[in-house]
């Protein structure tokens, strides 16, 4: 359905006729609007404008959530917007107001994933606080390699959650109002990357070490200079690097070192998957109705990309510090660097997995080579 | 702990098995100091105290790179409120208590809800843009920004909500036209300006509607909705006086570039146009408020009387925050927009 913002209906109500206010303004469309050059006479007339009177939205068991409210004309998503002025979705049109945005992304394909409404309510029902809810007396000394690596990694993710507050940034002011759902979950994942930034910035200021090298920056350019459309920039984001992230997470979880990594670990993992499933779903969504020409034309542009994650992942400052956590210490770091090309392995084998999932026909034989080494890498071959 | 030798020992195995360390030794000599560079190096996206790279690719360019454009004091502060302070609009609103209200009374509480919904994300989407443009360096700014945008998104979904909870549904969309007067918070190319305007005025106007929610509130569930919004947007509101206060200290030759922002905001907030103010004269949502505020259409006039009582202590509670900023000689050296003043005096 394409919504010009015209013609809303406006019959639920009883002896609701459309405002004399209304429609002298349809008629004149090019005139001056209401409103600003001199005050409108007080005709209460705004009581009669809306489209459903009388329907209620009522809260389920999780409350009053946006799936709740998603009813009659207010749950219907359009196709594509042209509304420019934030009108609210459903709310009662008045013509002849100049835009006030444009806004790129006025297309559902362009940014619409079905699950996103309830992965913003879920954001905030499981909102969490840094310097409250991760047990930060726990810490305890550390060996200093131990400790420092610790701090490289959350250096690392400290500075993904930078990257994706950017990116984000960039683009939620160009969405339409007519894809709010949408909007409201990508204010909830620019609040989750504050925080993890903020955890992990503190994580590694926290017990003695200090902050470590910034990251090599080739996937975060990509992200960050990615143009071509919202979806792209989400599969750069979501398929590609939010994998790499969220696995970061796992073994941050699995291998940390006290009680307050493995909750604030764990914490974020919550935040991450919620991201991802926004991003496959709106992913899957948008190659669903695109077709497969543009399914094809991700499969390629990837191809370049991968190539920057191949040589990224070339880089050893990362891996060196894992390779101490998982190990435990300089001493076994070799015997972690078995654990480091598991994870290697695990992530481009679901970074494979999450893009045929969402109809990208990703498979070892058209993946970069040099990723595709991880996969068939020896378990226990040198880095 | 392994004594000096062992680690020593350890070391030299890793790198005869071909391992790099060279980082590691880099972390060593990393030492993350307190002061917030004045001038950001930083176009990486790089966490502030973290080690540069060289040759990476300065993909950043933040516009923003300098302490005095974006800087506010105790904003570390702050943004631990804005945590603290998260709120859920589906289960922390009381819905239960929505009862069946007479159709004026509805229909106003779903005009004035709908006016929020529709302007409340414009202070997300703004201040998202601006994030993405302010060096990480300067990261206690962008997490406070952050914390708003996210405020923001609650308020555009719980009006939103009540709009459609009991009956009533959006109504009609805002027609004021933003460009009538000039310097909208959309408009902004610069955070001094967008700070200026859409903290300390626009969200200050809000912040005294929410405060004054009882008023236009026929259960629990609206106290509750404005009640914990008042409490949202006053930290938007400290965002800006915070910046502001810097300002005043650090960079005294913006002062007067300040006040050319509020001339354009007051403006804008006593003739209504621009449709930020609720209250404000010609706007519709000031029949709403009537509406509310009296009890009724047919004590709509009494209502008026008290809308005029809600602007006085909107100015009232601007002058203040003036105050508070530093910014309060215009209010004596007959600068201030006249009708403010005016509904000052009067009160």
């Amino acid at each position: 359905m394409a919504s010009t913002g015209q013609g809303k209906k406006r019959t639920a109500r009883p002896a609701a006729k459309k405002s004399a206010r209304a429609v002298r303004a349809k008629k004149d469309s090019g005139g001056q609007p209401a409103g600003d050059a001199k005050p409108p006479a007080s005709t209460m007339d705004w009581m009669n404008d809306s489209p459903e009177w009388g329907m209620r939205a009522q809260p389920g068991k999780k409350g009053m959530t946006l799936d709740d409210i998603a009813i009659g004309s207010y749950g219907e998503i359009p196709d594509r917007s042209e509304e420019m002025t934030r009108m609210p979705r459903g709310a009662f049109h008045v013509p002849g107001v100049p835009r006030l945005e444009f806004y790129p992304l006025s297309k559902k394909v362009d940014l619409w994933a079905d699950n996103a409404a309830g992965l913003y309510e879920e954001a905030i029902q499981r909102r969490w606080m840094a310097h409250v809810d991760v047990p930060w007396g726990t810490l305890e000394p550390l060996p200093r390699d131990l400790e420092l690596s610790m701090c490289q990694l959350c250096t690392e993710l400290a500075q993904q959650a930078t990257i994706e507050t950017d990116s984000i940034g960039q683009w939620i002011g160009r969405m339409n109002y007519a894809y709010y759902e949408v909007k409201t979950f990508l204010a909830s994942e620019l609040y989750d990357s504050a925080r993890h930034y903020d955890v992990f910035r503190t994580r590694a200021l926290a017990n003695g070490g200090a902050l470590g090298m910034e990251s090599p920056g080739m996937i975060n350019r990509r992200i960050i200079e990615s143009r071509a459309g919202w979806t792209e920039t989400a599969v750069f984001m979501y398929l590609l690097r939010g994998p790499f992230t969220l696995m970061l997470y796992r073994y941050g979880e699995a291998y940390a070192l006290n009680a307050a990594e493995k909750r604030l670990f764990r914490l974020c993992i919550q935040d991450k998957a919620r991201h991802l499933a926004y991003g496959m779903a709106h992913a899957k969504y948008a190659i669903s109705e695109m077709g497969d020409d543009y399914a094809v034309g991700m499969l390629r542009m990837m191809s370049g990309v991968e190539r920057d994650m191949a040589t990224e992942m070339k880089d050893p400052v990362l891996w060196e510090a894992l390779a101490i956590i998982f190990g435990g210490g300089l001493e076994n770091i070799s015997s972690g660097m078995e654990v480091v090309e598991e994870l290697q392995k695990r992530y481009v084998n679901e970074y494979m997995a999450r893009m045929q999932w969402v109809g990208i026909d990703k498979t070892l034989d058209n993946l970069a080579p040099d990723l595709a080494a991880y996969v068939k890498q020896e378990s226990g071959a040198a880095s | 702990m392994a004594t000096v030798t062992e680690h020593q020992t350890y070391w030299e195995k890793a790198k005869d098995s071909g391992f790099d360390l060279g980082w590691l030794n880099q972390l060593k000599e990393n030492v993350v100091g307190q002061e917030v560079a004045e001038v950001s190096d930083n176009l990486t996206g790089r966490v502030e105290g973290s080690i540069p790279r060289p040759g990476v690719a300065q993909f950043g360019a933040y516009p923003f790179r300098t302490k005095k454009e974006v800087w506010g004091y105790n904003l570390r502060k702050l943004y631990e409120e804005f945590v603290t302070r998260q709120w859920s609009s589906a289960t922390d609103i009381p819905w239960e208590t929505l009862e069946e209200l007479p159709d004026d009374i509805e229909a106003a509480e779903c005009q004035l809800a709908t006016f929020f919904a529709q302007v409340e994300f414009v202070a997300a989407d703004v201040p998202g843009r601006f994030i993405s443009t302010m060096s990480p360096d300067y990261q206690e700014v962008r997490m406070a920004l952050l914390g708003q945008v996210m405020d923001e998104s609650r308020h555009l979904d719980v009006f939103r909500k009540r709009a459609l909870a009991n009956g009533g549904g959006l109504m009609r969309m805002i027609d004021s036209v933003t460009d009538v007067v000039g310097g909208s918070t959309d408009n902004a190319r610069e955070y001094t300006e967008l700070s200026t305007r859409m903290h300390i005025v626009g969200e200050g106007n809000v912040l005294t509607l929410f405060r004054l929610g009882e008023l236009m509130a026929y259960n629990e569930a609206e106290k509750a909705i404005y009640r914990r919004c008042a409490q949202d947007e006053a930290r938007h509101v400290a965002i800006g006086v915070l910046h502001a206060r810097y300002m005043k200290e650090c960079s005294p030759e913006r002062i007067e570039e300040m006040h050319s922002y509020l001339d354009e905001a007051e403006n804008r907030q006593s003739s209504g146009a621009g449709g930020e103010n609720p209250a404000a004269r010609n706007m519709l949502t000031s029949e709403a408020l009537a509406v509310l505020l009296g009890g009724g259409k047919d004590k709509a006039d009494e209502g008026q009387k008290i809308l005029m009582a809600v602007r006085q202590k909107q100015v009232k509670e601007y002058f203040q925050r003036l105050k508070s900023a530093g910014l309060d000689d215009r209010i004596t050296n007959g600068r201030v927009n006249p009708s403010l003043l005016e509904a000052y005096n009067s009160a």
